[in-house]
Order: structure tokens, then sequence, then C-alpha cells
């Protein structure tokens, strides 16, 4: 049975206001802008095949958060060599005013990148996609004592690796309200 | 001096390379990916009920420069007695089948509702509501399908996990999932409900290798038999052909192999390798089926008898482009659900092919546009349920195993697949209501 038109232009429309916002999640995730936007692709390609069942009301953008993020989860399983991240953004250091914040930028991404998957990933959603920890475990599928423990153990982490970089000191907002 | 991780991830997104993707070219591969779901729905096993959960699928559609199918003509005739959809008698309630029970979901593309997850051996219909958007969570019943009572069970924290039951019988409810802590692979995981206890527990087993995906079914012995991916069917170079319109058309595929391992259901150190590679496998009271490969082609088809231990094998003669997507067996018959390539203006060539366990050939039903597959757990007089797509013969058609009838139950289906294992002679189907944006399923029993 094929879908109708008016599923596809609301697809459409979903995929093109969401993409922006799920590639950079995908880039935090991997690293590299092009694997990203592969990611993104095939997430977007399991929300088009879920989309007649999937929740109205927001229930998109999360449903296509976690495919990406399972896009990309599966896609490390298959890849046997190590991500490095890519050289864009240094490409981008185009003054010495900005050179410290470039530094900080690509120290982030490669400790990121130095992280277990699964870590990153909960780095990712809970600071960059603000989610709780409650939906950080639905968007992982995992239990939420898992999330606490892995992102606890991803900003020690972090932590140690901006200190041996030679960075300032990385801190996250708001964590003295951290429900742990 | 500090720095903020979250204005620094922010930074390192802000100004992202621009972004080349096709939302058009998405659309279409989506279609592609359903249609090719669609292939493949009936080869994992029960149907997913309607639950925003995403079934892992092989990439169907040809990367960029696929190159172009050759010239097409019609569907080639089956080397079988072949009967088509427009040779199905109209089925009659009260006369061919009775209706045993139904219930309605009025908008499934709104919220998730409340499905029949299949049916004990003992007759209560398993009945689910959600997880919905306001219960994120399961919930289980066992249904008298005479009167509509629900006996609810104790909840099972299994949050919006997906469940499919593998085996429903008066002692037990046996539902499995999997579970992925460690980012390595799913973890099979068996829910088991004691109807004694009324309780349920947990069961692992780790000896069991993680995975991303499994093939599960219930043997005779009790024991589960699970099969873990051994080789999947490569792609040809530069992606499978593809039509005027942009369809990939994956017809005579390599196919794909698992492990056979098995399990106890009462003891997690008790994991068998059983040292058999096989594609599909089905089991009847009385003997153990499979083939060499599927989701591709199929093979050679086995039997082997579980009181003696013989063997036989045998070419099953599917079509030489045909794709093993559903197997089932009882009995006296095995039952394979093919797609055969896609012809001239569309026309695909599926096919339900019926043979002896002795590899005769009994009846192969085709025609464009179906798929089918033996309802429930089989038994001495199976049903095949075939769901058939097109406008002009959509609906629900039946195959009795027992009598070689074809009937037609339906002249509509709903988008939503729903069900689960059932006792021999009764099947589920589903209707559209509310303009397709629901669905009613419907359990019946035919009249013998």
């Amino acid at each position: 049975m094929g879908r109708d038109s008016a599923a596809d232009a609301a697809f459409t429309e979903f995929a093109a206001a969401s993409r922006a916002r799920l590639r950079s999640t995908a880039y935090l995730l991997c690293g590299d802008w092009d694997r990203a936007s592969d990611h993104v692709q095939e997430g977007l390609l399991r929300v088009y095949v879920a989309w007649p069942r999937l929740l109205r009301n927001g229930g998109e953008l999360a449903y296509a958060r976690k495919a990406v993020v399972s896009a990309f989860l599966d896609s490390r399983r298959r890849r046997s060599s190590t991500e490095r991240p890519s050289a864009d953004h240094q490409d981008r250091a185009t003054g010495e005013d900005v050179a410290a914040a470039v530094a900080d930028r690509e120290a982030l991404m490669t400790a990121l990148t130095r992280l277990p998957q699964r870590q990153r990933a909960c780095v990712v959603l809970r600071y960059f996609e603000e989610l709780d920890v409650r939906e950080t475990a639905a968007a992982l599928g995992c239990s939420e004592g898992t999330v606490k423990s892995q992102t606890s153990r991803a900003l020690a982490s972090l932590r140690a690796m901006f200190d041996e970089a030679s960075r300032d000191e990385l801190v996250v907002a708001g964590e003295g309200n951290l429900p742990w | 001096m500090v720095t903020e991780l979250q204005e620094l991830m922010r930074a390192n997104v802000a100004a992202p390379p621009p972004d080349r993707m096709d939302l058009a070219g998405l659309v279409a591969d989506g279609r592609a990916r359903v249609r090719g779901r669609r292939r493949r729905r009936t080869a994992v096993g029960a149907a997913a009920a309607a639950v925003a959960a995403v079934v892992a699928v092989s990439v169907l559609t040809a990367p960029g420069g696929g190159r172009h199918a050759e010239p097409a003509r019609t569907p080639p005739a089956p080397d079988a007695p072949t009967v088509h959809l427009a040779d199905a008698q109209p089925a009659v309630e009260g006369r061919d089948y009775d209706v045993l029970a139904s219930h309605t979901n009025d908008n499934l593309d709104r919220d998730n509702g409340q499905y029949f997850d299949g049916v004990t051996n003992d007759g209560l219909v398993l009945y689910r509501d959600g997880p919905r958007s306001d219960q994120l969570w399961p919930r289980f019943a066992l249904m008298d399908p005479a009167t509509g009572e629900k006996d609810w069970l104790p909840k099972l924290a299994i949050g919006q996990n997906q469940t499919w039951p593998v085996s429903l019988t008066q002692d037990r409810l046996v539902l499995m999932s999997t579970r992925d802590d460690t980012g390595e692979g799913g973890t099979l995981v068996a829910h088991v409900f004691d109807r004694v206890a009324r309780a349920w527990s947990t069961m692992t087993w780790p000896a069991l290798a993680d995975v991303e995906s499994y093939r599960t079914v219930a043997g005779p012995d009790g024991r589960l038999y699970i099969g873990v991916p051994a080789s999947q069917g490569r792609i040809p170079e530069g992606g499978w052909p593809t039509d005027s319109s942009g369809e990939a058309d994956d017809a005579d595929a390599e196919g794909d192999t698992y492990h056979l391992w098995s399990v106890s259901l009462s003891d997690a150190q008790d994991v068998r390798d059983e040292g058999l590679t096989f594609g599909s496998l089905a089991f009847t009271p009385s003997s153990m089926v499979w083939t060499d490969s599927t989701n591709g082609a199929a093979g050679r088809v086995h039997v082997r008898d579980l009181s003696s231990g013989e063997e036989h094998s045998f070419d099953p003669h599917a079509g030489d482009r045909c794709n093993l997507l559903s197997f089932g067996a009882t009995d006296d018959r095995i039952v394979m659900g093919e797609y055969c390539g896609t012809y001239d203006h569309g026309v695909r060539d599926d096919r339900v092919q019926v043979l002896t366990t002795d590899g005769e050939q009994v009846t192969t039903i085709q025609d464009s546009g179906l798929d089918g597959a033996i309802a429930g757990t089989g038994g001495v007089n199976g049903l095949v349920v075939i769901t058939a797509y097109p406008p002009d013969a959509e609906g629900t058609y039946l195959y009795d195993l027992g009598t070689d009838r074809l009937i037609r139950v339906s002249d509509a289906i709903a988008r939503f697949a729903m069900g689960g294992p059932v006792p021999a002679g009764q099947f589920v189907w589903t209707t559209p209501v509310n303009h397709r944006h629901g669905a009613t399923q419907w359990l019946g029993e035919v009249r013998q």
C-alpha cells in the first residue's frame, strides 16, 4: 500500500525543519560532518518507515533523535577503524584572537572522540540536546542508572583530558543541580 | 578561566558546512524501504504491532548510479499447480469462519492503542495496552474472547521496549525483547509469565552472544531455538537494479544464514550450540524443518524427525529469482512466502508456495502484491494468511492447508500489522477504520 502525498509532505516538512539540528547532534557524536549527514539520512529513513505510527505533538523529533543515535551506534559497531575528528573545524582558525577558542573546540572534539561511544552519546544528549536523564535513557534504550553512571564517567574523563591538554578547566553549567 | 561544556558544544556546531541532503531523494528512498520492508515483514515472525519501533532491514535502495533492470516481461509460471487471488471464493462469516473477538483502535496515527498479541493454547487472547503517550509501558491481560473479560497481569517493567511473543501456553507466556546496555549489541531477554504463580520472571543467557538481531522459535521440547547471524547476503556491486522510478529490486538475492543455538527457559546456564547453520527454521510437533538460507535464495529444505533423528532434504524448486521471506510448517505441509521480482508495469511476482514435507508441490499462490505465512503455530490443519495490497485485489485471504481451499475474508487491509501466535485453525486479520487512520483487529476461526 502506498503512502499518501499529504503524509509525504508532512514528513518532508519535518525533515527539512529538523535535519540541521539532527546533523549537529550527529556531528558531536561522530566528529565528521559528512558522516553526520549519513547518520541523519539513515535516521530520517527510519523515521519515514515509522512515520504513520509516530506520535504527534513533538514525538517525531524524539523519535528522529533516537533513530540518528541508533544509526551512529550501529555504524560504530560495523566500523573497525578508530574515528578521528575531522580537520574542518581546525581550518576555520583564521586569527590569533580566535586561536584559543578554536583550540578549545578542537580539544573538545578530540576528547569526545576518545570517549566510549555510549558515554559520548550521554554527554551529547544531556548537554547539547538538553535531555533529562529519563529522556536520555529512552533515547539510548538503557536504564536511567546507566545514563547517570555513564555521564558521570564521561564528564570526569573530559575534565581530565582538558587538563592534560592544558586547556582551561571544563565546567558544566548547573551541574550542582543534577540529580546525582 | 573556565570553559563551559554546553557553550563549547554549541560553538563547535555553529558553522557547519553546507548540507546537501536531497529531501525528495530521501522520500524516494523511504518509499523504497517501506516497500522492501513489506517484502520482508513476514520474515521476522510475529508481526510487530503498531508501536513506534524500528525494525532493522537490509539496505534495499541502490546507491547513486545503480544499474537499471533488464527489460522486463511478465512473471514466469511457477513449477507447480498455481492459483491466483482471483480464484478465491468469498468467505462468509458463520459459514466459513466465525469471529471470536475484535478490537478497534480509531486512530493509530495519533497514538498507540490496544492489540491482540496472540492467543494461548487454551484460548485466551494476550491483550496488550500500549505503550501510549500517557502510559509509557505496555500492560498485558489475558482476555476471554467470548466475554471480553480481561484478567490484568502484574506489571512487566520493560518501559517502552518492544516485545514479541514466542510461546503462549496454558502454563506460561514467553515474550522476548532485546536490551542494549553496553552498545556492543542486543542482549536477548525472555520475559516469562508463570500463569499458576501469576508472576513474571526475566531471563538472559550469559553464554549467548550479544548481536543486533535474533531469530527465535519455540521448540516442542520447551526450549527456545535461536538464530544468531552467521552470514549476510551481499548487495551487488553498484547496488540493486532499479526501475525507471528508482525502485530497487532485490530479487534473486543471496540469502542470509544463522547459527542455531538453543537455550533453556529454566536454567540460564543451559545454552547449547546446536551445530547447525540455517536460514529459516520451523517446528512441527514431530519434526524440525529448515532451509539453507533466507531473505534471499532458500537453498534446500531439510526435515529432521525429532524422535528418530532421521533427516531428508529436497530442492523446493522455488523460482530462479525468488527470495524466501516467510517459512512455516505443519505436520505434513511446508509453506514458503517468496518475492520473485518485478516485471513490466510494476507487476510483482509474489508467491506462497505450499509443499509436502517430502518436497512434492501442492499449490503455489501467485500474484502481484501479496505476502503470506502460516497463521500462528501451525498444527495439523494449519492456515496460511495472505495479505494482498493491490487496490483491485486488496484484502485478507486464507488458504486452508487441510482442504486446499482459498477464500477471501476481507476486501481492505489496515496499514498496521498486528498479531502473534494463535492455535491451529485460528487467524488474525485487520481492516481499516477512520479513513485508514485506525484499524480493527479481528480474531477468527475457520469452520471445518
